[in-house]
């Protein structure tokens, strides 16, 4: 996660925020993209919307950008209303996709070129280009043209374009896509270390869940032209706020329950899976009867061949399933049931004493502050 | 080889010397009494066409129609493959359709059609007369005017297809990202989307500049006497004068001058491909 100050801006009623989408719906044709959508963005955020694809966090960007123009609603920019105003007079700049490099420039020449628009003074600007390529760490690669460079190398001066106007706000769309894994990672830690030293408010859309909760601030997730949830990453993996986003974010198990009442753990449910009665941590105001859900990531469901001592939240079954990870392993354990349920556990002991394998009868056992409970 | 024939016939015959025979020129290989056949040329075609203004003239004529001719149908060409390119994917092919559609008629037909057009009594001087806006017929036809009229109406889809291909591919996230770095959308089609479209360009131009230079119908039906191109000196040689040798030499040269421009051509070609 990106650093911040110590309290979090969004959460400090005397921050303003820098980027207010106010009840902005689009629309091409009868198709409604986002549909009265409400997001403050803070500054120097590095602000993630995440989404499965057609969810409508590029048409979100490309309308903070300017190519899109808002249907209904509109958006501000440090309190100025920049609803109207064409893509080359808002002081924002885009890291495309595709990357757009011009192909009939060197690299010099594509990272000059929106200083070139703001008639700047040519040592002035070839400083900032000189800045900008030791920023990527490119500056033997002035002269080469766009045809000459790897996929790597090409997003690096995507990058360096993109942010030689200063711009105070920088948009991000899907930036690491075409990299390779170990690629990847490395330059979203770069990307963060940039974004903090420049104090650029980035902006990223992304499909890639990994990655938002790795470089976001706070993410926003997004389906089918509405925000689901804004939270940070922790907020988002440990406190979902429907089955949609848990099931979203890495892996969940999500068991169905029956509303029993609160007692003083927690909630009270009664599960389809166990004749044993589950708690979770949660109040939650229901009825008796209302049918509601539990989730469990794997990596908080405890594992063992002996039985817990624990009166609740005990589940059995049988292993059906190892993948063996290196660092940790999945189990997937059938119920009585039928259904599956998967666990993850660290290999923390080089040699297995508690070894698990196929067909062996386990336990599934989690404490009440792991589970959380779901109304939707 | 096979295409080659042609030229060297062409050639073979710009060496001979004209005479009253069918054919009318004498032939390369004479046997006489050795047993070798002794070969039989000359340059006097091209000597006369040397010596006599007429034809430079109508050369530098040619390459003068050929230039502007050329420009005329690349400004009309690329706003037309431009706006094609521009419009919603389920037009394009329509209007791609309504840009080749006159060439399924007959191009002389399509010449002749001009001709009622720009005549004294034509439909465009009945046209404007009516509306008033002129109230004695514009005189068009058999001047140089005409000749321009016909060859950009002919010529355009030779300009425009190319130009088109090379648009139509054309990323337009590269628009996008010129508008994002702050350049209006003016400078962005000088600075981004001309340079980008160079091979079309190109290969419009010449695929328009290279016939027209020779280009014979046109002048012929609808420019008038002053009006001076190889392509119709070369058929008066031929036809009128029977004077194959000249007729070939003129042709000969033609080609020798269009060399460059070929060769141009497909350099540019190449580098469009690499």
């Amino acid at each position: 996660m990106s650093e911040l100050p110590s309290v979090n801006p969004w959460l400090d009623p005397s921050q303003k925020p820098y980027i207010q989408i106010e009840n902005v719906t689009k629309k091409f044709g009868d198709f409604t993209a986002i549909d009265n959508l409400n997001l403050d963005i803070y500054k120097n955020e590095f602000f993630s919307l995440l989404g499965p694809s057609g969810c409508g966090k590029t048409t979100l960007l490309r309308m903070l950008a300017g190519f899109e123009k808002v249907t209904n609603g509109r958006i501000l920019l440090d309190g100025e209303d920049i609803s109207e105003i064409p893509p080359h007079l808002r002081p924002i700049n885009m890291m495309f996709q595709s990357y757009a490099l011009f192909p009939h420039m060197t690299v010099e020449k594509n990272i000059a070129f929106g200083l070139k628009q703001d008639n700047l003074p040519p040592n002035e600007i070839n400083q900032r280009v000189e800045e900008m390529l030791q920023l990527v760490e490119l500056t033997d690669f002035a002269k080469r043209k766009p045809n000459q460079l790897s996929g790597g190398q090409s997003q690096r001066v995507a990058l360096a374009r993109s942010l030689a106007k200063r711009p105070k706000l920088l948009l991000l769309d899907e930036p690491l896509g075409a990299l390779d894994k170990r690629l990847r990672e490395q330059t979203q830690f770069e990307l963060m270390d940039i974004q903090e030293k420049l104090e650029v408010t980035f902006v990223i859309v992304t499909h890639d869940q990994e990655e938002a909760m790795t470089v976001s601030s706070r993410i926003g997730v997004m389906d089918s032209g509405n925000l689901i949830q804004v939270a940070t990453p922790t907020e988002i993996y440990e406190a979902p706020v429907n089955k949609d986003v848990a099931d979203f974010i890495g892996d969940v198990n999500i068991l169905r329950g029956i509303y029993k009442g609160q007692n003083d753990v927690g909630t009270q449910l009664h599960s389809d899976d166990s004749d044993s009665i589950v708690f979770a941590t949660q109040e939650v105001g229901a009825s008796t009867g209302d049918e509601m859900w539990f989730a469990i990531r794997p990596e908080k469901l405890e594992i063992s061949k002996k039985k817990p001592t624990d009166q609740h939240n005990i589940l059995n079954g049988r292993i059906e399933d190892i993948a063996y990870g290196g660092s940790f392993s999945t189990y997937h354990v059938r119920l009585d049931n039928g259904r599956i349920l998967k666990a993850i556990r660290a290999n923390r002991v080089r040699t297995e004493e508690h070894h698990l394998t196929w067909e062996d009868e386990v336990y599934l056992h989690w404490t009440p502050h792991s589970a959380v409970v779901l109304l939707s | 080889m096979f295409f080659m024939l042609p030229f060297i016939f062409v050639l073979k015959i710009s060496l001979a010397e004209p005479i009253m025979a069918i054919p009318p020129y004498t032939a390369l290989l004479e046997w006489g009494d050795s047993f070798f056949p002794s070969i039989r040329a000359s340059l006097e075609s091209y000597l006369f066409l040397f010596s006599d203004s007429l034809y430079i003239k109508a050369y530098l004529s040619s390459l003068k129609i050929a230039i502007i001719s050329t420009i005329l149908t690349l400004l009309i060409g690329y706003s037309i493959a431009y706006s094609v390119a521009k419009a919603p994917t389920r037009w394009r092919g329509v209007l791609l359709m309504l840009v080749i559609l006159p060439f399924w008629t007959s191009f002389l037909i399509r010449v002749y059609a001009w001709i009622g057009i720009l005549k004294t009594e034509g439909l465009l001087n009945l046209a404007l007369m009516s509306i008033g806006i002129i109230d004695k017929p514009l005189i068009i036809m058999n001047t140089d005017l005409a000749v321009y009229i016909g060859i950009v109406y002919s010529y355009l889809p030779f300009m425009i297809l190319p130009l088109y291909a090379n648009l139509e591919k054309m990323d337009m996230s590269l628009l996008e990202a010129a508008a994002d770095l702050g350049c209006r959308p003016f400078k962005t089609f000088w600075t981004v989307t001309i340079p980008l479209s160079m091979p079309g360009i190109l290969a419009g131009c010449f695929l328009v500049f290279i016939p027209v230079m020779g280009e014979f119908v046109i002048p012929d039906l609808l420019g008038g006497t002053k009006t001076l191109m190889i392509g119709k000196v070369l058929w008066t040689e031929f036809f009128y004068n029977r004077d194959w040798p000249v007729a070939s030499a003129v042709a000969i040269i033609l080609l020798a001058l269009l060399v460059v421009p070929i060769m141009l051509y497909q350099k540019s070609q190449e580098k469009a491909i690499s």
